[in-house]
């Protein structure tokens, strides 16, 4: 134990926020209440079950709405063109002669952008 | 002596600087006396000639040099991954533990059937993600290969707090037969491993699009995935929306999750970074505690300067005849 130490001890005996422990909070008064509780989580998990297929990830949904924004117009623009060309060269000429990787890159990188603030406001 | 010596040495160089000049001074008067015009001609060629050299050799320097190849398409690079704002990367907040601890269950419901992370014992767990008791648990599941016993055979005894988390497969060869030819890398470093961190690895598990853009070719037994370069890589896309249940019941969206997995990652590679930020806060109400006290020391000290007075009494004009 160095000097330190006993500065940091005192410090923290004086200090009046309390110290957070790694063990688990006295045991038999837990119990109870949690087997009170098991019962309401068993409720709760049926409920989550129920909305599970609703749990909408706010990613896709910020960025499909930010695809369409007046921002990444441009970049869309592009990409679409490229898909209908690559597809059009596809049933005529039967293969693509190109990709559309940058364009989808470029389109990407504007919808990510521009949802990645309003994402982690949302997330926990 | 040596100062003496020394000064002699730079003596002998300043006369052997002026004999210098003086010669080249004669050696320059006698050449312009002698050739006359004809030098002229032959100093205008000598300085093109050594100009349109230096202008040569820059120009074959940028011919070489110059132009950046590159060598390698945008899906080469891979797209580079968005920044998010990370909680735990502002220079003044810790990880949130509570997004550590829902992290650490997916590692462990999601990654762990793929994913090493032996560099992580299990007592570094307790007090930042598990109690201790968890965590006793937790080890206890796994088994270990003990001391010796008395016949010098090695039996397996239940994990303690002290093992590494154990590897789901046993050497590089059964990751590898297991998954296609390709190894799931440890992930104990995997944030400071990769360029980009966080924000690669997050963006690599959510940017699975739904299928690869127009005339894109995947290989077979490989996934489109935007930002792993080359775009194409071995691990599919592993979560999806409500794939667990947390125990603190926050929706599990695929961004949720990663978010969370990556956040504990990032806890994996730098576990001291919260100390670290502590200590730096120590760092700086020491110091600012420490120039405090130094402007008060100084204020003390020059206390009789400051408020001394110095007064010029003139003597009176006394009229005193001599
Ligand atoms: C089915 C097995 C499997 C699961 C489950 C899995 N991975 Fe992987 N992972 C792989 C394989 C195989 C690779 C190697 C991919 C390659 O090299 O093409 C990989 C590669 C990675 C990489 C490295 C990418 C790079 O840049 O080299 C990261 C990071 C990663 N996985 C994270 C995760 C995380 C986080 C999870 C849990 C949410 C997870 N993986 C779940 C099989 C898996």
């Amino acid at each position: 134990m160095g000097i330190w130490d006993a500065f940091s001890d005192i410090v923290e005996a004086v200090t009046p926020w309390s110290v957070v422990e790694a063990e688990a909070p006295a045991e038999d008064k837990e119990e109870q209440p949690e087997a009170e509780s098991k019962d309401d989580d068993d409720e709760d998990e049926e409920e989550e079950e129920e909305d599970e297929d609703e749990i909408v990830d706010p990613k896709d949904v910020l960025e499909e709405e930010c695809r369409n924004s007046a921002q990444c117009h441009p970049a869309k623009h592009h990409f679409d063109e490229c898909v209908e060309r690559v597809q059009q060269q596809e049933e005529n000429d039967g293969g693509a002669k190109e990709d559309c990787v940058e364009e989808f890159f470029h389109l990407a990188h504007c919808a990510t952008a521009c949802a990645a603030p309003k994402l982690w406001a949302k997330l926990k | 002596m040596l100062a003496r010596s020394s000064m002699r040495s730079t003596r002998i160089l300043n006369g052997l600087k002026n004999g210098a000049a003086t010669a080249s001074k004669r050696a320059a008067s006698s050449s312009s006396s002698a050739a006359g015009e004809a030098s002229a001609t032959r100093m205008n060629l000598a300085a093109a000639a050594s100009t349109s050299l230096a202008l040569g050799s820059i120009a074959w320097y940028y011919h070489l040099y110059g132009p950046v190849a590159f060598a390698s398409t945008p899906a080469e690079e891979g797209l580079h991954s968005t920044k998010y704002p990370w909680v735990h990367s502002q220079l003044f907040k810790t990880y949130d533990h509570q997004a550590l601890r829902r992290g650490f269950q997916v590692y462990q419901e999601v990654c762990a059937s793929c994913h090493s992370l032996s560099r992580v014992p299990y007592r570094t767990l307790v007090g930042t993600i598990l109690t201790v008791n968890e965590a006793k648990a937790l080890a206890e599941e796994n088994e270990f290969p003990g001391e010796p016993n008395d016949e010098g055979e090695i039996e397996m005894r239940p994990g303690k707090l002290a093992d590494y988390m154990p590897a789901p497969y046993k050497n590089e060869e059964a990751a590898r037969f297991a998954n296609n030819g390709a190894l799931p890398p440890d992930l104990s470093l995997i944030i400071k491993a990769r360029h980009g961190g966080c924000d690669y690895i997050f963006s690599l598990l959510t940017g699975y699009p739904e299928e690869p853009p127009a005339g894109v070719v995947v290989a077979p037994g490989m996934n489109f995935n935007p930002y792993f370069p080359g775009t194409g890589i071995a691990m599919a896309r592993v979560l999806y929306d409500g794939l667990l249940e947390y125990e603190d019941e926050t929706p599990a969206s695929t961004s949720q999750m990663a978010k969370d997995v990556v956040e504990f990652l990032n806890w994996a590679a730098e576990p001291e970074m919260d100390d670290r930020k502590r200590m730096g806060m120590k760092v700086l109400v020491v110091s600012a505690s420490l120039w405090a006290v130094s402007v008060w020391v100084k204020r003390y000290k020059w206390a009789w300067v400051k408020s001394r007075k110095i007064a010029y009494d003139p003597p009176k004009e006394v009229k005193v005849r001599r």
